[in-house]
Order: C-alpha cells, then structure tokens, then sequence
C-alpha cells in the first residue's frame, strides 16, 4: 500500500480536495451544489501455476461536481484530488448546465447509518500466500485431479467524501478483495472458473474455498447424459444469481406505462412463489458495497423488494423517486467519480432465513437437473415475459450423479419459472454480474420443461 | 503529454525525439446533430448514440509511439428489442445498418425445434463473427501458452476442409478493430491465422510472443489502469468465388443466419454458444419463414471441421457484434467475411 492510502493521509487529501471545490463554488451562482472524491487503490496478482506473474496496482482520484443554479443542473468530473481538478470539475459542471429541476436530495434526507469500517488492506505478498494454499488444498480435496492453474486476487482499498453546500459531509473508507480462479480438472483440455468474493481477507479458508470450487468443478468428470421433460431443476447459487439480475431491472423505478412487472404477476398478484424475498441490502457488512449513505447521502438501509412473492418497493435515485412517484429510499448508486448518482441495485440478496441446507435440497428430488452454470448472459424480455438461460450442469438420481449436461437451454415464460420456486438454500454467496452484486443461494424449481 | 512527462522526469528517461503532436479529441463538427437525428431514427425507441474516440502514446526507452484508432460510433436501443452496433464513424454503409438496426422483429416467425441439426449457413457478414469464437479468441497467446485452448498444439493442422484464408488485420481501419500499433509499440501487421483451412498464425504480446517463438503485435490494452493482453484486431476472410445465392439454392433444408446477437465459447467443455437475433428457413433452396431468436451450440472443433467448401463471393462486414468481452474487459473488435455454411449444427 502506498502511502498515499494510509487512512489519515487519504482522508486528509479527500478533505482538502472538497474544501477546494468548496472555494470555487462559494464564489459562484450555484444554490445548491454537492461535492464527491474518490481515491481507489487496487492490486492485481497473477499467479500461474504457483508463481507469480505479474502484480498491477493501479491508483486512481477524481472529483465529481453536481450544481444547481435555481433553473439550471450540471455535472461533471475530473481526475485528480488537486487543485486544477477541482477546478475542471467546478466549471465544467457550471459550464455543462442545462434546464431542469433540482436533483439533489434536500439536506433533510440526509444522513448516515454505522457501518464496519471493513478489515485492512492484506499485506503484500497475500495473494501469493491464498493461492499457493488453494492450490494445495484443491490438489489434495480432489486426490490430484484437479490443478490450480491461474489465479488473480484483486484487493483494494478506496475512501470517499461527500459534501453539500449545507456543510452536510460524510467520509468512508473500506478494503474489498476477491479471486478469479482457473482450475485444470484432469486431463480435460478445458479449465474451470469461478470468481470468489473474500469478505475478510485475513480470515481466507483455503480449505473452505476449495471445496466450494471442487464440488462443482468435479461434476464435469461425469460422461454425457441428456434428457428433456418435465423435471425438477436445481440452480447452484451462480445460475441463481444471474438469474437474478436478469429480473433485477424489474425493482427499479420506472414510469408506470413503461413498468412490465404488472404484465408478470401470477392471478394472486405474486411475481414469484412465496418461497423467494429479495431485498437490496446496503447495510450487511459482508455484502460487497456496503458505505454508511447511498451515492447522494440518503442513509444506507436494507430495501424490501419482493416478500414472499409480492412486489413491494422499487429502488430510485431522489431524482427518479420525484419523477416516478416514489418515496426516496436511498437507492443512488456512483459507479466510480466519473459518474453521477443514478438509480441501481447496490446489493441484491435473497433471503434465506427459511432456507433449506444445499444438501436437503440435492436430496429434496428423486430426479433433478443440477444446473452448475451458465454459459451466456441469462436473457429476459421483460415487456413480454420470456426468458432464456443456457447452462450447463449434471443429471441427479436417487441422490446420485448420473451424467453431465454440456449444454441446456431454458427458456419461456417468466413468471411461470418464478413462481415454480420451491425452496431456496442456505448457502448463499456473492456474485459478480451484468446487474451488479447479488448474493444468491441454490434454488429448487419444480417441474420446468427442459428441452436441449 | 509534454508536461505529464516532465512532471515525472526524475522517474522517467525520457527517451530520444519529440513526443508526438497533440491531437484533437473532440467530435467532429455537426456530431450533436448527426446523434440526434440518428436518435430521432429509432422508431420511438429509447436509445444512446456514442462517439468513441480514443488516442495513446506508447513510451518505451527507445522512442514514442503515437497509437491511432479510428473513431466508432456505437448505438444501443432499449426496451422491447435491446439491440446494439458498433462501426467506425464515417463508414459509408453505417446510415443502412442503422436502418437494419430498428427494423421491426418479423412477425409470424418460426422457431426451430430443439436438439434438431440441419445445415447452417452464415450470411451477411455473421461468419466472422462464427470465426472470431471458433478460431480469433482460441489463437489468442495467453490462451496458447497456458494450454487452455482447444487448438493448442494443433500449428500445421488442417482445422476445415474449406480453403479458406482467415487474417487477423489491424490495418483494416474501415473496422472497429484497427489501430496503427498496438498498446506496446508494434507496428500492425496483418497475421494469417488460417492459410487454406490449415492453422498457421498467433497472436501475441510482447510477452507471450516470446514463449510461442511468433511476433509480437496484438497486446491491447481495455484501458491505462489494465496491462496488455494477447488480443484480436479485425478477422477478415477473403471473398471465394462461389455466389452466395448458389450456397443457398443448393440447400434442401437447413437455416440461414443474418444477425447474432451475441456469442461464446465455454472453457470447460469447449462449446459454443450462438445468439441468433435474425434468420431465416431455407426449403428447397427459398428463403422461407423468418425465425424468432434461438441459439446454436457445437464443439469447436466439429464446427470447423464441418465448414463447407464452398465459400461466398461476398464478403460482409459484421457491424451487429462489436464490443468483445475478455476476462470482463471489453475492446472493439471488426470482422468480414463472406458467406460460409456449416453442415451440421445442433439447436438449442
């Protein structure tokens, strides 16, 4: 880490870049006007067959500039914590500014929830370290069928500081860490992925991380076995999660005549079986964005989405929830400084308070297709309903493995494959998607046509 | 750049001769208006028109190495039909595949039964984007060195029956994929992946040409934070001399593809997986019933052993697939291709 990141000095450079820009604006038109600076350290390490590749550490600061002068709204940004970049930002956003209402949330909304301030950043030489432990536990887990080939562990740390011309500021700093992982399974030409997000690195369980990648990466040994009907489906946590954040465009607010969650509620008004509730949660210290506000300082809070089947709120930036008629909940992300604060999912989760154990679940069915991932984006058309999920996974008897189904496609009605939900697990893990971060368990799905 | 340099002088050796003059990033002139009317073309339809330019400088202890890329302007609808392209500005043929991009889906399409196999042909360009999977991603150094490519160990092998070149060429600035070096410093060049069907080229780094004992050239980089990686440029194959109307009328039954939407391959099992977004049957040789989106799947080698010989005189550039994602990076990428056919190919 360098020492540009240590808390106090990177705490003392985001304050002073806001005070700066704090000046600038002070001397302008602007009435109401907010501040966001950002400075992120990652690490990338690379580590091929036990040695290390390469490592890349990338350090990047930038300001973010929202005004609004009574009639007009801009935003800009510039990279840099210094002076001229807060310079840029400031007149580049005034310069920007075009017709529209104040979308700045009113300092009475503002706040912020405690959050953990999250574990230190792993000392260096820590990728090496996990790595060369998860190869060994892979290698002895599976009896030496399966080989760790690359590896690339991604830590960082980040710190951010946001304030208002109503002096309203709060600050964040977090560490976050996470793998890609390539396994070799035997003598197959082709390697086994997986991404792992490491909530604390300092509490990594090689042996843990192991058996989680080699229950399913051993699967694929099995020989061919295709079927189609009628037949229970199983989703690993992975296929559950994209399926997931395919639907999750859905919890977002949008104008009514637009909305197409009321075209996919089952006659009981439910969009799922009462067996799924999804929430975006901002506030669970192990879920992967976690700060003490959303991206434009509405306290951080845990947003019910669907309960037990039935929609219940939608998520909105304070400018989306005015237009669309919602009650502001703190749904703004900032996907980096660059970016103003817009409507999205910080943390899809399901939960699993009523949760089956993985093990239950396998057993929970006499035939079952195990679906171990995907093997493209999962599509939905919302405006009409459908779905398509290619995948690929494994054939499951009497609690035994009897082939592997390279390639599966699912695909029909939406709402009929969410309300066939039968039980979810427990064992829910975070996963990196097209839609953002979700945290899904393994699914049972009763009785889904397969075709391919 | 000048100034970025001096500031870390005590860091740097500069290395001999100028640095290159500084070049205009904004967009052309009249570009605001050219995006709103192309915005005001999507029937109604929400979209983003996006004007992507990009300029770098390689800085290595012999020189400087100015890296130019054409401009692109890349299009994305929403709603109803989420559909994208992706073309250099200025290309002559963009205004009539904008006009192909918000062409409404065909009514009363067929859909094609799961699990059936029948002949495929690829028309309109979509066979570059075939052979960008099969063979442009497969030959890419990292995967070679590493062994995690199905064609790994196969140089000197014949991959298809069809004679067919397949060249790898950045000069082709009509394309997204050009440049003029790459984000290492090396001039482009054009690498022959396939001469006659037969597999004969890399494309490699700095670091992985060593290992594979190839030249360098195709180190591409998503952006400054990402180092650069074994990347493909733009995959063109050579027109052949068979009417592409004759590939077809030569069919009894069988499908033809105008449009992907997407497409991969799966590591573990070596598959890949087509998105097709337009098409249509083929019966006794007639363009028939237009099909509702499905997905094609195949081994990667059995597609390729199975191309046709038969190659199109018509070579297509693809603009529907553009942005190509590795490892979560994505990079413009071009391709054309005439029309080739696939005898035998599985439905999803």
């Amino acid at each position: 880490m360098t020492a540009r990141m240590q808390p106090e000095e990177l705490s003392g450079r985001l304050s002073q870049a806001t005070e700066v820009c704090r000046s600038f604006l002070g001397s302008g038109d602007a009435r109401r006007w907010e501040v966001f600076a950002k400075s992120s350290l990652t690490r990338e390490t690379e580590v091929v067959d036990g040695r290390l590749r390469r490592t890349v550490q990338v350090e990047e600061s930038g300001i973010g500039v929202r005004v609004w002068d009574g009639s007009r709204a801009g935003f800009a940004a510039a990279s840099g914590l210094d002076a001229s970049s807060a310079r840029s930002a400031v007149s580049a956003a005034r310069a920007g500014a075009a017709p529209g209402p104040d979308p700045m949330p009113p300092e009475r909304l503002l706040g912020t929830t405690a959050v953990d301030p999250g574990p230190k950043m792993p000392p260096r030489g820590w990728a090496q370290h996990v790595t060369t432990e998860l190869g060994l536990a892979l290698s002895s887990l599976s009896g030496g069928v399966l080989r760790l080939g690359r590896a690339i562990a991604q830590e960082g740390r980040y710190g951010w500081r946001l304030c208002t011309a109503e002096d309203w500021s709060v600050e964040h700093q977090r560490t976050v860490a996470s793998m890609l992982v390539e396994v070799l399974v035997g003598d197959r030409p082709g390697t086994w992925r997986e991404w792992i997000h490491v909530a604390d690195p300092e509490s990594f369980a090689a042996e843990a991380t192991a058996a989680r990648i080699g229950n399913r990466a051993l699967l694929t040994r099995h020989g061919i076995a295709t079927d189609r009907g009628l037949h229970d489906l199983l989703l690993h946590p992975e296929v559950s999660a994209q399926l997931l954040a395919a639907i999750s465009p859905l919890f977002l607010a949008t104008p009514d005549d637009q909305d197409p969650l009321p075209g996919l509620l089952g006659p009981n008004g439910l969009l799922s079986a009462y067996a799924l509730t999804l929430v975006d949660d901002r506030s669970d210290p192990a879920a992967p964005v976690v700060g003490p506000c959303d991206g434009e300082g509405l306290p951080a809070r845990r947003t019910l989405l669907l309960e037990e089947g039935a929609p219940r709120h939608r998520v909105a930036s304070f400018a989306d929830a005015r237009r669309f008629d919602e009650t502001p909940r703190g749904g703004a992300v900032r996907l980096s400084y660059r970016d103003r604060p817009s409507t999205g999912l910080a943390n899809l989760r399901v939960l699993t308070d009523n949760g089956m154990a993985a093990g239950q679940l396998l057993t929970a069915s006499d035939r079952a297709l195990y679906l171990l991932r995907t093997l493209a984006p999962v599509t939905c058309d919302l405006s009409d309903g459908t779905y398509s999920l290619i995948a690929s996974g494994v054939w499951i008897e009497h609690q035994r493995v009897r082939g592997w189904h390279p390639v599966v496609e699912l695909s029909g009605d939406l709402g009929a494959l969410l309300r066939r939900i039968d039980a979810v697990g427990t064992d829910l893990s975070w996963f990196q998607t097209p839609g953002g971060f979700v945290g899904a368990p393994s699914l049972l799905i009763r009785r889904q046509p397969v075709v391919g | 750049m000048a100034a970025l340099v001096s500031r870390y002088a005590d860091r740097l050796r500069v290395p001999p001769g100028p640095p290159p003059p500084v070049i205009d990033l904004d967009p052309p002139q009249g570009w605001a208006d050219w995006a709103r009317e192309m915005a005001g073309r999507m029937a109604g339809r929400d979209a983003v028109v996006r004007y992507l330019a990009r300029r770098a400088v390689v800085v290595r202890r012999d020189g400087w190495r100015q890296v130019t890329s054409p401009a692109l302007v890349r299009l994305e609808t929403s709603a109803r039909e989420r559909t994208a392209l992706l073309a250099v500005w200025g290309q002559p043929r963009l205004g009539g595949w904008i006009r192909a991009l918000v062409e409404p889906r065909p009514t009363r399409t067929w859909s094609p039964s799961p699990g059936m196999r029948c002949p495929v042909i690829f028309a309109d360009g979509t066979a570059g984007a075939l052979l960008h999977e099969l063979v442009g991603h497969l030959v890419e150094g990292d995967l070679v060195a590493s062994g995690r490519t199905p064609l790994a160990g196969l140089g000197g092998a014949n991959l298809t029956e069809a004679a067919i070149d397949l060249i790898d060429d950045p000069g082709r600035s009509d394309l997204p994929g050009a440049f003029d070096c790459d984000d290492e410093g090396v001039p482009a060049k054009p690498v022959t992946l396939l001469r006659r069907g037969q597999l004969c080229g890399l494309l490699c780094d700095r670091e992985t040409a060593e290992i594979c004992d190839v030249p360098a050239g195709r180190g591409r980089r998503a952006d400054w934070r990402h180092p650069p990686v074994p990347r493909l440029s733009n995959l063109v194959v050579p027109a052949g001399d068979v009417p592409p109307r004759s590939i077809e009328a030569d069919l009894r039954h069988g499908l033809v593809i105008t449009r992907f939407s997407g497409a991969t391959v799966d590591p573990i099992s070596s598959r890949t997986v087509l998105r097709v977004e337009r098409g249509f049957e083929i019966k006794n040789g007639r363009r028939r019933r237009p099909l509702a989106p499905f997905e094609l799947t195949g081994g990667v080698t059995e597609i390729l052993a199975a191309i046709d010989p038969a190659v199109g005189n018509d070579p297509t550039p693809d603009w529907r697939l553009g942005w190509c994602v590795k490892d979560g990076l994505p990079m413009p990428t071009g391709s054309e291709a005439p029309t080739l056919m696939v005898r035998r190919l599985e439905v999803l």
